[in-house]
Parts: structure tokens; C-alpha cells; sequence
């Protein structure tokens, strides 16, 4: 018989256990009802990492971005239905702003914001109240850009562009070595207070783009000083670069570093409605219910940071997550070969995204190297002998489409009928390199066998198994390749200093769906390190082309320009095309998307829906709970248990 | 004592400052300034910003110096601010310092008494078939990689029998659901190796005169295994479990990684994976001061639980 203490104390160690039974990771809601008495809706994402910053003026990652999305609206914004093309659509601005070309060449974009959009309430106003965004809020956040103690990544380009900017840095920190905020940008001309101009050298409709990033979202002076991660009256205030203070459908509640972000929706947002046009046609019958509605769809949201891919997968399955990425370790269970949603999935109800980046990836070869810099067939050889669909298929399942030219799908210049001379050849390559001088792979003169140096970046296993790929490709033209591995930053470290003969795993994510924004690691003046020319193509023809199309609006003259420089770039042939970026997303049934836009990725918070009624229902179903096992494990014990007993009865110390 | 603590503290000193050249050498050797500006930056940040970076880190400086300031504010314990986030070390260190504990500290208590208890169970049934059967199971758990456990766990406790959350971490009155999987494999990967030395450690007591003469004066089998051998054994074991406290306030890497508890651990692998240099040179720095500390007090422990040894 047990004593009475034995007994509270199993009945303690039962009631802990009880409680270890839920399984959901998740908080519990703000709130249960929406005042009407309706369900409270929540959507919970999973992101794989902290942000590095909460300032729209420095956030640069894909992660900070979708992070400070749901607070801080932009000037502009991409129609969320419209992706291929891609759109622009007025967010803050009233409409698209207009372009004014002045005598002197220059260009003005006068740009009108609407009226009634409020910062959220904060403690750093006034009476707590939030006050309307105005314009001398877009002048701040052109002399944060400046400022250097804000560390914008954003300065370099746009320093180039917007007038004054340059000027403001070397100006405002010319006294006292701390930017002086007194210090006006000359480019940005306030009309009144709703309405300015922003000035620029000249023609450079990118701008427009720039206008739907984080970088130009209006801040508050009030919060960027009042959270200054000092102490006053007791407390510690927390930095600005980690509070946000913005004017967007969400207000940021709770960010716990490692851990979580939760959101609530703000009441009364009006800056947009859900679009009543653009919707694709497998999906307009249903997304009409939606038409004209106020945003945001749902009321909170709940950004879960799991840094590891199985622990996503897991609570994806579980239903904890609304939605599952197909990455490497969850791919074979959602996908099936031909590309469609495996039974198990789809029977749960689940649907299934493939999401299109606009990114793409290539093999760099340094143009100034004595050997493959010097010989095209050379160069041409390599690329023929490099399967792009092979190399996919092993190390991206076959998601990542092939890419045979600089522009990736989804952007105005990305022609999908055109054929890259240098694709996977090899007997092409053999004919190429015997012509450049290496037939079989040994130099022609001296008999030596051709040693190429490859930079490759590689991390773990994965990264060395796509160098031996790789080396194995090349060497199969008889040539000797040669890896050397590093991490990341050293390869680009070795690639920047001009010290490589190939580079891979080089290639760009676009900062904006404009063809200039690839075009210009080709350009001259974007050698290392200002720019990412780790080729140093340099060609004054692909120059004088780039120079013209990136002033360029999109039509036809743009478009040939875009099929020359790619003429060029076969012709000359400075880097292999690899693929470009895609992932396969598989979102709940109670959550399935409204949209899939490739600069958005799967953001874009406000113009999604979920059910929660369908997800009480479902996670109900998926989380059963077996009792057997604990009952197996108990005989165990008392099997044990009773053995030792017995034991101890037959036997001396 | 209080000079032997001294003097010991003192020897400590060049120690640390061995720590802290080595891996400030080693910082100095496997990466630029710049290397570093762009692991942080990412790969798309403008020279201008990677030199602006540099300069604001005073990286630009020369290496003495550097060495110097860094030296200066380790031992002021004046931490600054990680590279990635901007966001202060010593909150950082303080934030963590809590979901480590709650993994570290149940584990390493639970593991022990698992441990003793098994060692003593192993003693008390030994050379028995069950003896041979826990020893082989000592060995398979001290064999089995970390990862191996944290697979299971999420596989089949967590994803197929859905007894806990796969992940998560929240002060909550309910928070031993998100601790259990984590304590448990602490305890697995500790138990095995353990049970085996405490066990090793008992037998060697077993065979004592003072266990006979216990039998002999008819004292029973489970008393002189848990009273007698058992307090003697303890004395060899206070080593063995004093190092360990370090590790108790530093985390366990892959075990919080995994199951996502934004402890220490899971600090120190973040900043691995992202470059945050001072992160990972402080987390050196004070496991380093720890183990130091854990040192002296397993020497004090030794002195207060056996009257023979003297400090001196």
C-alpha cells in the first residue's frame, strides 16, 4: 500500500504528464469572438530564423521583410493576383505616381499619399494617440538613408539616383560626426502635407519598385527617438530597430527573440480593400466572395520561428502550422514524382503552391584569368558539358525549372523560346574545347592535361556532394577540375579579390522584377566590390545596351535590346546558367491561398483567409491520441520491477 | 582554504587569457574583416557598406588594438552587442540563460538519480542476467548519437503518437509538455555512460571490509547497498558531477536547436550559423570562466566530504 505522500506525489507526477499530453505549440488566441460574435480568426506561419532588424530602412533580408510586412504598409504595392506579369497598385499613394522629365534630362515622380492613414497608437505620441502619416515622413526616411549610424543597405543604390542624397551623408555629418537631421535631402521637395516630389539624376522608372520595398515605408521621427534602447524613468526602452511602430493591417504585440512574433489586426484599416480584378481563373469563383472586402481577412497572426526542417514538417502535419513547405526532408511525402500533391495530402484537403522566385543561380568564370578568361570556346566547352536538368533533378527534386538565360521567369525579358547555344552538349563540348586548343582535355601543344580551379562553397555534405557533381560534369570532357572548398563568404571573398578561375554558386535574388536588376552583374561598372560583376565581363557593346534598356520603360524596343545583351552573353559566354529559384508549398485546407505572387513569396498577410472553424475540426481528427504504448511501457516497468524483487529474495549482497 | 582559493583563482587568470588570445587568433586567421562584413551583411551588401560596417566594428584597426579593447571589455564583462541582430550580449546571455536551466537543470538531476539508481540496481542484481541486459542497454544509449534520440522523439512521440508538441518553447503554467521530449533525451544520452561508471564506481565498494562487516554484524542487503556503499561511493562521484555545471548554464546545442528552446545552446548555434563572432567568442569566454569555477569547487567539495584531504 502506498503512503499518503506517495500517493500526492504520483497523483503530481499523473497531472504533469496530463499536461504534457496537448501537443500545440501554439499560445492561446488574444481573443476567442470577434465582437460580432463570429469565430476569431488566426493564421500561424512558421519562418526559419530571427529577424535581423524591425527598421524598414535597414531590414534587408527576405525574413525582416516578411516579418515587418503585416506592420508597415509601402507607398506602393504589387497586385496581389497580378504575377505574370507582375503590377503595381497604389498602397499609401493615391495612385502610381507620375513621371515629369525636366529640360535638363532629369526626372521627378510626384507622389500624393492618401489621407487618413494612421500611425498605430503608441506611447511615443502624444497622448498615446498614433498621428497621420504625412509626407515629412517620407523626407525622414530619405535622411535615415543617409544617416550612416542606420547602416541602410539601401544608400548605395539609391545614393546614385535620388539628388542630394549623397550630399545629405557628406553634409549632415560634417560637424559633429553624427548625422545632423537638420540636414535637408534636396531630391524630395514637400508640396504640401500629403503631397511631395522625389528628384532624381535622371530616367529611372525602378524607382517605382523601390517605392513597393520596405526601404522608402514611411517611419515616425516621434518613434524612432523615443526607442532608443536607453533608460529613462526606470525602464529600459527597446531599440527601434526592434519595435515597430508602423501604420499597416497588423500592430506587432509580442516579439520574443528565438521564440515568436504575434500580431493583432488594427480596427478601421483602410489603406486597401481585397482587389475585385486579376484573379486567376481556376480560383475567380471562389475569390469573388472576397472582392471589395476590408482587410485584413483574419484578425491575428502567429509567426512561429522554427529554425530546423523537420520540427516545421512535423507541426505542419499536425496542423499547427498553416502550411507546409516542401523543402528537402518533407519534399517525398507532399510531392509526387509527376509534381501533384501526394494521396495521403491531398486527401486531407490540402492544396499545393508551386512558388516561383524571381532568382536565379550560375556558374561565374573569371574573365580575367590567362586561361578560361582568354578563350571563349574554352568557356563554351564548360558550359556545354554542364547538365543543369540532371543537377536539378538530383539536388532540388526536380522543382527548380532550368534556366538557360540571366532573366528568370515572371519578369518582362525572360523569353521562354529562347535557346541558349551553350546548353548541355557534351559532345558539343568535346568538339568546342578540341577547337579551343585542348583536344581530349590535354593541351594541344604540350600534351598536358587541362587543371581548372573550381571555387565552391560547401557547408556539409550536400554542398560536397554538388561540387563532386559538378567535378564529375566537367571532368568528363577529359580536363582535370580542381575544387577548392570554403564557406560562403570566402568564395565570394576569392571572387571579389578576382582570385578564382571558376566560380559557382553565384547568382541573384531580385531586389525588383526589373530585367536591369540582372543585367547589371554584366555591366563594366559593376566590378567588385561595389558591385557583383564577380565575371568582370566587360564588353562596351553590352554596356552601351545595358546603359539604355535600364532607363528603359517596358515594350518592344526594351525587349530587343534584352534578346541582344543576351546574344552577347551566349556569344561571349561569362557564367553557365543554372536554374532559378521555386518551391512547392502546400497550405491547409481551412487556409488555402488566395494568392501566389513571386516578389511577395508567401506574404503578403493581409489578403489571406482562414477557417477556423474547418482547423478546430481537423486538428481534432489528426491529433488522436493512443493510449497503448503508455499501457506496453507500464507491463515493462512492473516486469522489471518485479524480476528485481524476486531477485533480491533468492540472493545475498 | 581562502588562500588555496586564491591562489587558485590566480592561477585561472593566465588560463583565460590563453582562452581568449587562442580564439581570438583563430577568429583572426578564418576570417577577414571583410569575409565577415559580407557573412553578415549577405552576399549582396555595396562595398561601401561592408567598409562603413568594418569601420563602425572598429575592425579596420590594428590587431593589437583590437586585441587590447577586446581583452578590456571581456574582463569589464562589457559584452556589446551581437553582429546579426545589433541586440545587447548580456540580454541576450540573460534570455537564454532560463529555458537552458529548465532543460539543463531536471535533466541532469533526473539523469543522476536515473544513473545512481541503475548503478545500484545493476550492483544489487549483479552478474545476473538482468545485470548483462542493463549493461548492454548502458552501452546502446551511450552509443547512440544525439540526433538518433531527437529523431525518434519527434517521429514517434511527437508526430505519430502526438503525446507532445515537436517544438516550442513558452512560460506558461503548462510548459512541461514543451520541456519533456528535451529532459528525456538528456537524460537518455546521459544515463547510459554514467550508470556505467557510477556502476564500476559501487562494485569497487562492494568489495570493501566494511561491507563484509556490515553483513556480518546482519545488516540487511538493501540497507548496506543504499546506506553504506552508497555514501561511500558518493565521494568518488562529486568530480565527476561538479564538471558537469557548466554545462547545465550553457545549454545543450542540438537538443534546444532542434526542439526549438531558445536557450544558451540554441544561441551559441544561431551565431554559428550566422557569423555572429561575438557571440561565439563570449559563449567561449564564459564556458571557460565556468569550467574554471566548477574546478575549484569540486576541489572544495572534495575537501568538506572527505576529512583525510586538506587544501592547502
Amino acid at each position: 500500500m502506498f503512503l499518503p505522500s506517495a500517493r500526492v506525489a504520483i497523483f503530481s507526477l499523473l497531472t504533469l504528464l496530463l499536461a504534457g499530453c496537448d501537443n500545440d505549440p501554439n499560445p492561446e488566441p488574444y481573443r476567442k469572438t470577434r465582437p460580432d460574435g463570429s469565430p476569431w480568426r488566426v493564421r500561424y506561419m512558421g519562418l526559419p530564423a530571427d529577424p535581423k532588424s524591425l527598421d524598414p530602412q535597414f531590414a534587408y533580408t527576405t525574413i525582416d521583410q516578411q516579418i515587418i510586412e503585416p506592420v508597415y504598409d509601402k507607398l506602393l504595392e504589387y497586385h496581389p493576383m497580378k504575377a505574370d506579369p507582375v503590377e503595381l497598385q497604389p498602397a499609401m499613394l493615391e495612385a502610381i505616381p507620375k513621371k515629369e522629365v525636366h529640360p535638363d534630362g532629369k526626372v521627378s515622380y510626384r507622389c500624393r499619399l492618401k489621407r487618413g492613414i494612421f500611425y498605430h497608437d503608441d506611447r511615443c505620441f502624444p497622448g498615446g494617440k498614433g498621428r497621420e502619416v504625412v509626407a515629412a515622413d517620407v523626407h525622414y526616411v530619405l535622411q535615415r538613408l543617409a544617416d550612416p549610424k542606420v547602416e541602410s543597405p539601401f544608400f548605395a543604390p539609391l545614393e546614385q539616383k535620388v539628388i542630394g542624397l549623397r550630399e545629405a551623408r557628406e553634409v549632415g555629418i560634417a560637424k559633429t560626426g553624427t548625422f545632423d537631421y537638420a540636414t535637408p535631402v534636396s531630391g524630395f521637395e514637400a508640396i504640401d502635407t500629403h503631397t511631395f516630389r522625389i528628384h532624381l539624376n535622371g530616367p529611372y522608372p525602378q524607382l517605382l519598385y523601390w517605392m513597393a520595398m520596405n526601404t522608402l515605408s514611411p517611419v515616425a521621427r516621434e518613434a524612432v527617438e523615443y526607442y532608443d534602447g536607453k533608460m529613462h524613468d526606470g525602464e529600459v526602452r527597446p531599440k527601434f530597430r526592434f519595435y515597430a511602430v508602423g501604420h499597416g493591417p497588423f500592430r506587432m504585440r509580442e516579439y520574443t527573440p528565438r521564440r515568436a512574433i504575434r500580431y493583432e489586426r488594427v480596427e478601421g484599416y483602410h489603406t486597401n480593400v481585397f482587389p475585385s480584378d486579376g484573379f486567376p481563373p481556376e480560383k475567380a469563383e471562389w475569390l469573388k466572395q472576397f472582392a471589395g472586402k476590408a482587410l485584413p481577412l483574419f484578425d491575428e497572426l502567429h509567426i512561429l520561428i522554427v529554425q530546423e526542417t523537420i520540427p516545421g514538417f512535423v507541426l505542419g502535419r499536425q496542423g499547427y502550422l498553416d502550411s507546409i513547405t516542401a523543402n528537402k526532408d518533407a519534399f517525398a511525402a507532399i510531392v509526387t514524382s509527376d509534381r501533384q500533391l501526394t494521396p495521403k495530402y491531398k486527401a486531407r484537403g490540402m492544396g499545393l503552391e508551386l512558388v516561383g522566385l524571381p532568382g536565379t543561380f550560375f556558374i561565374s568564370f573569371n574573365m580575367q584569368d590567362p586561361i578560361v578568361g582568354k578563350n571563349a570556346k574554352l568557356r563554351k566547352a564548360i558550359s556545354c558539358a554542364y547538365d543543369a536538368r540532371d543537377y536539378v533533378q538530383i539536388f532540388y527534386s526536380g522543382v527548380a525549372p532550368v534556366s538557360n538565360q540571366l532573366v528568370p521567369r515572371g519578369l518582362f525579358g525572360y523569353d521562354p523560346h529562347y535557346v541558349n547555344p551553350n546548353g548541355y552538349d557534351l559532345e558539343k563540348a568535346k568538339r568546342l574545347l578540341a577547337e579551343a586548343g585542348y583536344p581530349g582535355g590535354r593541351d594541344a601543344k604540350t600534351g598536358e592535361q587541362l587543371v581548372l580551379t573550381v571555387e565552391e562553397p560547401v557547408a556539409g555534405t550536400e554542398e560536397r556532394q554538388r561540387a563532386e557533381f559538378e567535378q564529375r560534369l566537367f571532368e568528363a570532357l577529359g580536363i582535370k577540375i580542381k575544387v577548392n572548398e570554403n564557406t560562403f563568404a570566402r568564395v565570394i571573398e576569392r571572387l571579389e579579390q578576382g582570385n578564382f578561375q571558376i566560380g559557382s554558386g553565384t547568382g541573384w535574388a531580385a531586389d525588383y522584377p526589373d530585367p536591369e536588376n540582372f543585367f547589371m552583374l554584366f555591366y563594366s561598372k559593376n566590378f567588385p566590390r561595389e558591385g557583383a560583376n564577380y565575371s568582370r565581363y566587360s564588353r562596351p557593346e553590352f554596356d552601351r545596351a545595358y546603359e539604355q534598356m535600364a532607363t528603359m520603360e517596358d515594350g518592344p524596343e526594351r525587349l530587343a535590346l534584352i534578346q541582344q545583351m543576351n546574344a552577347m552573353l551566349a556569344e561571349d559566354c561569362p557564367a553557365i546558367f543554372q536554374f532559378d529559384k521555386a518551391t512547392y508549398i502546400a497550405p491547409q485546407p481551412w487556409a488555402l491561398w488566395t494568392h501566389n505572387h513571386p516578389m511577395i513569396e508567401y506574404s503578403y498577410n493581409k489578403y489571406h483567409q482562414v477557417d477556423p472553424v474547418l482547423r478546430v475540426k481537423l486538428r481534432r481528427e489528426w491529433n488522436h491520441q493512443p493510449m497503448w504504448p503508455l499501457v506496453i511501457l507500464g507491463g515493462i516497468v512492473l516486469a522489471g520491477l518485479g524480476y528485481a524483487v524476486r531477485w533480491n529474495l533468492r540472493s545475498h549482497v | 582554504m581562502f588562500n588555496y582559493i586564491v591562489r587558485r583563482l590566480l592561477y585561472s587568470v593566465p588560463i583565460l587569457i590563453g582562452v581568449i588570445a587562442l580564439t581570438f587568433t583563430l577568429d583572426n586567421v578564418m576570417m577577414t574583416p571583410d569575409a565577415k562584413a559580407s557573412r553578415v551583411l549577405g552576399p549582396k551588401a555595396s562595398g561601401t557598406a561592408r567598409v562603413e560596417w568594418i569601420h563602425n566594428r572598429g575592425l579596420d584597426r590594428p590587431i593589437p588594438v583590437q586585441f587590447v579593447r577586446y581583452v578590456k571589455d571581456l574582463v569589464t564583462f562589457n559584452f556589446g552587442t551581437t553582429w546579426v541582430t545589433g541586440r545587447e550580449l548580456r540580454e541576450v546571455f540573460l534570455e537564454g540563460i532560463g529555458p537552458s536551466l529548465f532543460i539543463t537543470v531536471p535533466g541532469f538531476f533526473a539523469a543522476l538519480l536515473a544513473s545512481l539508481g541503475l548503478a545500484l540496481f545493476q550492483v544489487f542484481v549483479r552478474s545476473s542476467p538482468l545485470d548483462r541486459l542493463l549493461t548492454l542497454g548502458s552501452v546502446a544509449l551511450m552509443s547512440v548519437p544525439t540526433m538518433v534520440y531527437v529523431i525518434f522523439a519527434q517521429a514517434v512521440l511527437a508526430l505519430n503518437l502526438r503525446y507532445f508538441p515537436a517544438y516550442g518553447f513558452a512560460y506558461e503554467p503548462g510548459m512541461i509538455r514543451f520541456l519533456a521530449l528535451p529532459v528525456v533525451i538528456f537524460i537518455l544520452i546521459n544515463v547510459g555512460y554514467d550508470a556505467r561508471l557510477y556502476r564500476a564506481i559501487f562494485l569497487e565498494e562492494v568489495g570493501h571490509d566494511y561491507v563484509r562487516t556490515a553483513h556480518a554484524k546482519g545488516v540487511g542487503s538493501s540497507r548496506v547497498l543504499a546506506v553504506h556503499v552508497f555514501k561511500n561511493g558518493l565521494i568518488a562521484l562529486i568530480t565527476l558531477v561538479v564538471a558537469h555545471l557548466p554545462k547545465l548554464v550553457l545549454g545543450s546545442l542540438l537538443i534546444e536547436s532542434l526542439f526549438g528552446i531558445p536557450g544558451l545552446g540554441s544561441v551559441l548555434v544561431q551565431a554559428i550559423q550566422t557569423g555572429d563572432q561575438p557571440v561565439v567568442m563570449v559563449s567561449v569566454f564564459l564556458g571557460s570562466v565556468l569550467y574554471l569555477l566548477s574546478l575549484i569547487v569540486t576541489d572544495i567539495c572534495y575537501a568538506l566530504a572527505d576529512p583525510r584531504i586538506r587544501l592547502s
